[in-house]
């Protein structure tokens, strides 16, 4: 299906075929929102039966209490639900309308008029000054940039939407035709999608072709799958075992429950809480980004405590490890080398000599650096030239060579014009043969204006462009400069040129044009296109281009990774620059201590081969203390995973840190799932679009809000500034979360199984009859008041100072395994509640007999007993208590008595004058006092003896921590390490002969072994770092204790 | 045209080289810092030191042991008399099919001697003390109407109250099967040919009396069906004044349960032989129910229950036991909190 887009044409049938802009985010409107919201609510499973069990309750013959009890509760909590909803759904109406309702500019028959956004029809003309939100998706058909194109007449066709934003296949023609040829090819690059800005550019003006949902942004749209953590997985889990208790109980006893209650009262709080951990992370003034003025912010509030359980770390390489800011620092121009450690090529005397001695081999390569991009120059009013670029490290090469004296100077249509030294010289630009991921290079077919002589200047990586060398050319020195520039962790690229025969390019231009305004496969039919032209090139040198390490990646990485979280860095850059890159920012341990393993090979056999070895040594030495690390490229990972997916999937499993260079978006996304579906948390972590559908995938997703736009942080879980954040979010925000989470959810077990149990013990005396010992009021107070608060603040509960967990990363294991959360330590809950609920059971029926022994005075006697005890035991749980907590758990208590004396001065309460009795009874608080100290007694001395004698990890670090212990002296080893590995660089630097020596370890006698080594020998033994790293086997025996 | 790209997305400048300068700071988005949003409030960080432990548990001992004593002796100062008496009230020939005795119309007068250990300050309470009787089942707890209760207007609201609700139609007052089931044993007491004044005034609660029982509700159809449960009730008394049956309806959580029958308001001395003339109606025969005559004193714990005393004694010994134990382990195997020799990751690289 195709659409027509008729530009400018009041009476075409597409003003009424297509939506207008209004667009729309809700999910509900005002009449469905009930019955939808009901539906939505009923159709999770927990729900349906609690339903069931508050229907059962209606029926009085089988219910001990009250179904006001039960439903109270059952509505309120879905109240709440559907508040809080209708709430998010008000504010997306309230954001939609803003958008709605923005001014916009149309232009109708060559006069601008305003308009609100939601009013732009497909076909209309918008007009967008600088800075201004796009209304809907535009074809562009002029900026104030190059020059004014105003009134015309056309249709474009276009594919129907889709939800692809890389892709828009569309023609354009023009009425009447014009020029020679009357179908215009448009691509994505002829777009601006909705919801990005104007910038830089004064004015622009476009063609809507889709509008309102039916954008490309609106088609992707759409709701997230909602993240389940493995800790609620772990509670439902266990709730799952609570409801098989409890209906043993009902099947034996005949009581039915009041648990099941608890558990949504437990949800309504979770949820409450894990908003509030979001909110520490958004309102966290150390994740604040001076640089880009950007706060962390934590999108999906419910998966916090997920942070603390991450086992596997994806990352990309650009601009999340790096800064993605590029700088130019060395070249090879026809076997020369231009810079050294001590200073830049530009700086190179040689090379400003060259460049003034006007030697023709450097003429030429600066003339492919300056015209071979997609740079757009602007000249500034003070007479200064901005480029504006898409891609960094064109804008590098750009600059480098206007440094050189070969200035882009201005670009109009086709027609650029540079200027070297005094002269300026006109280039007609005839076609760009565009950069894709699959091609990894691009070519510009010019024509020099002086002699009318036609030349195509290509750039592109290393391995794509060498292939392409004409058949004469010795590129080995070529091949060498790009080793060497990569083993400096620099990105290398090579450029070339051809001069082209003019009847050549004629016939070449005519199979481009065809191919470019296809409708079907247009990408791969382009690329086959310019494989046509792309060959026998003269290349005539390697650019080399640094992109700085961010502020702080090795401390993080190392940091992490004694945390016990493994790493794989996934990145599109060449091999050898991902290796150094990965050496430098501590992934990968250099020799002896780390052992790089490759896999590669051309075909499926050689793959298959080196898998099966590297799998081998890897299964050796999984139980040595070593680091070993594999390196895959794409090609290679792609047969990995298509035809021996359970090697790989093991080798995975093995393997702690792993670098995949030449990886394209979707296979980042497939190795993340492989990990998932290995039963690991994964987080991925990305600054770019490529990274987008890895960031989805992954358990959790970080963006960072960077360089390369906003499109992964959207994307994103979380979105923090810098990649050194994410220490803070992992060891701080993910390591609280998970524990407070892992406290308030066995808590509330625990309350509500205590509760249960002396109702199990009461059903014994009173006839197997299933009488509820306590009065529904109570019941219902007890969920939702008097034990939910003392809780609630936990979230302020700090085991250890954030201090502490940053010299002791390597704590954040007792949350990966999930040693707060498990069977075992519900068993120890399990048994408090048991233990606590014969205590206060025992106790008030003995304490309250013979003549005392009144069914609402034993029942108060037993819930004031409960909630002593739950006051106690949030107090012994509890690590540091501040103001909030010291009110809540005292202030609950008393508010527990004021509660109960004003329900006793109401005569038509069961409880009338009830409890003031009770208070004006010695006995009454003499028992209590008693069950506290019976209660508390032992689990006191259990605690206290554990604590002592067998302390846990954390125990230690806390009294260590609170006793001002000389732990805190351990782990400062950082800046050390660090000027450590400024020497290596230096050392491998000056040092290029003997580079080809080591680090391949078990590589040599490989079949394959054509592929290049890397790496120095010496230096890497500096790297080793004094914390003593937790060896593979480590991380996964603890697993499974 | 197909040029014409307004690159929207990234830009930056040439000129001066700085990429910086194009993107303005929004210091305006740093978060606000506060002690609360940076989880920064002050806190108490308490350990358990040895020191700490062995203290709370040593004061808890010191604290318990008194109160225990305390209780046991309160406990011990209260004088009870206790008579078992639904066997012996049987006359001996009938004791193989009580339920029929009880059932019949026979006189079931019965005479108890109790003879006073200690001497009894007034008031003495007399309680009656049933055993297996599951006042607190589902069924028979909720066997009551409150508001049939407490007015006259809602009197024919018996809700609740099967199977002793209706009779012909026509509302029993009270209904349910609390009430159906009244105690109706007497008692009187003499001291030699001294009979002793028994009150019942003031044996319920105030408060049932006063907004519980409506002082003009008064009892209708009561015990008139064929199956009579227990106790009937003088149909010319108000219910608020009923205390007999305002006592009974406050149901016992336990099977075993007392509950007040009167006051004795003089004091009886050591050695004084009391009468009980007792009319044994109630039928606890048929579910093999004990039924015992209580006379008590009080103290100001209550009356006589040695659980507390014991129980605190207990918690308090264990507290000073576990602090004894745990000065002696500290002692004789003293260890260094927060040692970071413990740490495993301090120890070997290896294993844990």
């Amino acid at each position: 299906m195709k659409r027509y887009v008729y530009i400018n044409d009041d009476e075409s049938p597409t003003q009424d075929l297509y939506c207008d802009n209004r667009i729309s985010n809700r999910k509900y409107t005002v009449w469905n929102f009930l019955p939808k919201n009901l539906w939505e609510q009923f159709s999770r499973f927990m729900n349906q039966y609690f339903l069931l069990i508050a229907c059962l309750q209606l029926w009085s013959l089988i219910t001990p209490v009250n179904p006001a009890s039960t439903w109270g509760p059952l509505i309120f909590i879905f109240a709440v639900s559907a508040s809080k909803e209708a709430w998010d759904d008000y504010n997306r109406f309230l954001s939609d309308k803003k958008a709605n309702e923005k001014e916009v500019w149309i232009v109708k028959h060559g006069l601008k008029k305003p308009s609100r956004a939601q009013d732009v029809r497909v076909g209309d003309i918008v007009w967008l000054r600088e800075n201004d939100e796009v209304p809907c998706d535009l074809v562009v058909l002029g900026t104030s940039d190059p020059q004014g194109l105003c009134y015309i007449e056309g249709v474009i066709e276009c594919p129907n939407p889709d939800k692809d934003i890389r892709r828009f296949d569309a023609n354009l023609r023009l009425f009447p035709p014009f020029i020679d040829n009357d179908v215009c090819p448009l691509t994505i690059k002829n777009t601006v999608l909705q919801s990005c800005y104007l910038r830089n550019t004064e004015w622009a003006c476009g063609v809507a072709v889709y509008t309102g949902n039916e954008t490309k942004l609106g088609m992707s749209r759409g709701i997230p799958e909602p993240k389940l953590t493995a800790m609620d997985a772990m509670i439902d889990k266990l709730t799952g075992a609570i409801f098989v208790f409890q209906l043993v109980v009902v099947v034996v006893l005949g009581i039915a429950g009041n648990v099941w209650k608890d558990t949504e009262a437990r949800k309504v709080s979770l949820d409450l809480v894990k908003s509030l951990y979001a909110k520490f992370i958004d309102w966290d003034v150390e994740m604040f980004d001076q640089e880009t003025g950007s706060s962390s912010h934590a999108a999906n509030t419910a998966i916090s405590e997920d942070l603390g359980q991450v086992e596997y770390i994806m990352t990309d390489k650009t601009g999340t490890l790096t800064e993605n800011k590029m700088v130019f620092r060395r070249c090879c121009i026809s076997g020369t080398f231009y810079g050294n450690e001590s200073g830049d090529a530009l700086k190179d005397v040689r090379l400003q000599n060259a460049v003034a001695s006007g030697s023709p081999d450097v003429i030429r390569f600066l003339t492919v650096m300056a015209i071979c991009n997609t740079v757009i120059p602007v000249q500034s009013k003070n007479g200064n030239v901005l480029y504006k670029a898409q891609s960094q490290d064109e804008e590098a090469l750009v600059q480098a060579a206007a440094k050189l004296h070969m200035v882009l100077f201005s670009k109009s249509g086709n027609l650029l014009e540079i200027r070297f030294n005094a002269s300026a010289i006109k280039y007609e630009v005839l076609d760009i043969l565009e950069f894709t991921s699959d091609r990894k290079r691009m070519s510009v077919v010019v024509r020099d204006t002086r002699d009318d002589k036609i030349f195509l200047l290509s750039k592109g990586a290393d391995e794509a462009i060498l292939p392409c060398a004409s058949a004469g050319q010795q590129t080995r020195t070529l091949n060498e400069a790009a080793d060497q520039y990569a083993q400096l962790g620099l990105r290398t690229l090579c450029l070339a040129w051809r001069e082209l025969k003019e009847d050549e390019y004629q016939e070449w231009s005519l199979m481009f044009r065809e191919a470019s305004s296809t409708l079907v496969d247009r990408e791969w039919r382009i690329a086959e296109v310019c494989q046509r032209l792309e060959h026998d090139l003269e290349v005539l040198g390697v650019t080399a281009i640094e992109d700085r390490l961010q502020d702080g990646v090795p401390e993080t990485i190392e940091m992490l990774r004694r945390a016990g979280i493994n790493f794989w860095m996934l990145t599109g850059d060449k091999q050898n620059t991902a290796i150094q890159i990965a050496l430098s920012c501590n992934f990968i341990s250099p020799e002896p201590k780390g052992q790089l393993l490759l896999i590669d090979g051309k075909t499926e056999d050689e793959v298959c081969r080196s898998l099966e070895r590297v799998l081998l040594t890897m299964r050796i030495t999984s139980s040595e203390p070593k680091d070993v690390a594999f390196v895959v490229d794409g090609w290679a990972l792609e047969i990995a995973l298509k035809n021996h997916r359970k090697d790989f999937t093991e080798l995975a499993i093995l393997s702690r840190t792993a670098i995949c260079c030449r990886v394209t978006p979707s296979q980042k996304a497939q190795l993340v799932e492989l990990l998932k579906s290995c039963d690991y948390r994964t987080l991925a972590i990305g600054d770019g679009g490529n990274d987008v559908r890895m960031i989805q995938q992954a358990d959790i997703g970080v963006g960072i809000s960077g360089r390369e736009g906003l499109q992964a942080a959207r994307a994103a879980d979380y979105s923090i500034g810098k990649f050194r954040f994410l220490k803070r979010l992992i060891l701080v925000h993910g390591r609280y979360s998970y524990n407070r989470t892992a406290f308030l959810s066995q808590y509330s077990f625990y309350k509500s199984l205590l509760i249960c149990f002396i109702q199990i013990f009461f059903s014994f005396i009173s006839g197997v009859s299933g009488t509820s010992l306590f009065n529904s009021v109570s019941l219902m107070a007890y969920n939702v008041f008097y034990t939910s608060i003392p809780v609630l603040v936990s979230v302020l509960d700090k085991d250890l100072s954030e201090k502490t967990v940053m010299q002791h990363p390597q704590i954040l294991f007792y949350c990966q395994a999930g040693r707060l959360l498990n069977p075992s330590t519900f068993a120890g809950w399990f048994g408090r509640s048991l233990f606590h609920a014969i205590v206060v059971f025992i106790i008030s029926i003995n304490a309250f007999a013979y003549e005392k022994s009144e069914m609402e005075e034993v029942a108060m006697v037993a819930l004031s007993g409960c909630i002593w005890l739950q006051a106690f035991v949030v107090i012994i749980e509890t690590n540091s208590f501040t103001v909030l907590q010291h009110l809540a758990i005292w202030g609950n208590l008393i508010g527990f008595y004021i509660i109960n004396w004003i329900v006793s001065t109401i005569p038509s309460s069961g409880m009338y004058t009830i409890m003031f009795r009770l208070c004006s009874q010695p006995s009454y608080w003499i028992t209590i006092f008693l069950i506290v100290g019976a209660g508390m007694g032992p689990i006191l001395a259990i605690k206290y003896f554990r604590y002592t004698y067998t302390p846990s990890k954390i125990n230690t670090l806390q009294q260590a921590e609170r006793l001002g212990g000389p732990i805190l002296s351990l782990g400062n080893i950082d800046p050390q390490q660090r000027s450590m590995e400024k020497e290596v660089a230096a050392l491998s630097i000056t040092q290029p002969k003997s580079r080809n020596s080591v680090y391949e370890p078990l590589l040599s006698e490989s079949p394959s072994g054509t592929r290049r080594s890397f790496g120095s020998a010496a230096p890497f033994e500096f790297f080793q770092s004094q914390a003593s790293r937790l060896s593979s086997s480590y991380s996964r025996n603890c697993k499974d204790n | 045209m197909s040029n014409d790209n307004a690159a929207p997305s990234s830009s930056s400048a040439a000129a001066n080289g700085s990429a910086d300068s194009a993107a303005p700071r929004r210091n305006s988005k740093r978060p606000k810092y506060s002690k609360f949003t940076q989880q920064e409030l002050p806190a108490c960080k308490p350990i358990l030191t040895p020191g700490w432990v062995i203290s709370a548990f040593l004061l808890v001992s010191v604290i318990f042991v008194p109160i225990g004593v305390a209780s046991l002796f309160a406990s011990r100062d209260v004088v009870e008399v206790v008579d078992r008496y639904e066997t012996a009230c049987i006359p001996a020939q009938n004791r193989t099919n009580k339920v029929a005795y009880i059932q019949s119309s026979a006189n079931k007068i019965c005479v108890r001697t109790l003879t006073v250990p200690k001497r009894m300050k007034a008031p003495i309470y007399i309680y009656y003390e049933l055993d297996n009787f599951y006042q607190n089942h589902r069924r028979y707890v909720k066997s009551r109407n409150d508001m049939q209760l407490r007015s006259n207007s809602s009197q024919d609201d018996t809700s609740n109250c099967k199977p002793e609700d209706l009779i012909n139609g026509t509302a029993i007052v009270p209904c349910g099967l609390i009430a159906w089931s009244l105690f109706n044993d007497t008692y009187s007491f003499s001291r030699g040919n001294e009979s002793l004044n028994v009150n019942k005034k003031d044996i319920s609660w105030k408060s049932d009396r006063d907004h519980k029982f409506g002082d003009n509700v008064f009892p209708k159809n009561f015990q008139s069906g064929g199956l009579k449960g227990g106790g009937s009730l003088n149909e010319s008394k108000p219910l608020s004044e009923q205390e007999d049956l305002i006592v009974w309806m406050r149901t016992a959580a336990l099977p075993t349960f007392r509950k007040l029958y009167g006051r004795i308001e003089v004091d009886l001395n050591r050695g004084d032989t009391i009468n009980v003339t007792l009319g044994n109606h109630y039928n606890t025969y048929s579910f093999n129910g004990k039924k015992r005559l209580v006379l008590s004193t009080t103290s100001w714990l209550g009356g006589k229950n040695d659980f507390l005393g014991i129980a605190y004694l207990t918690v308090g010994g264990l507290c000073l036991f576990l602090a004894v134990c745990f000065i002696i382990v500290y002692l004789v195997k003293p260890r260094r909190l927060g040692d970071p020799s413990y740490l495993s990751w301090n120890r070997s690289p290896g294993g844990r």
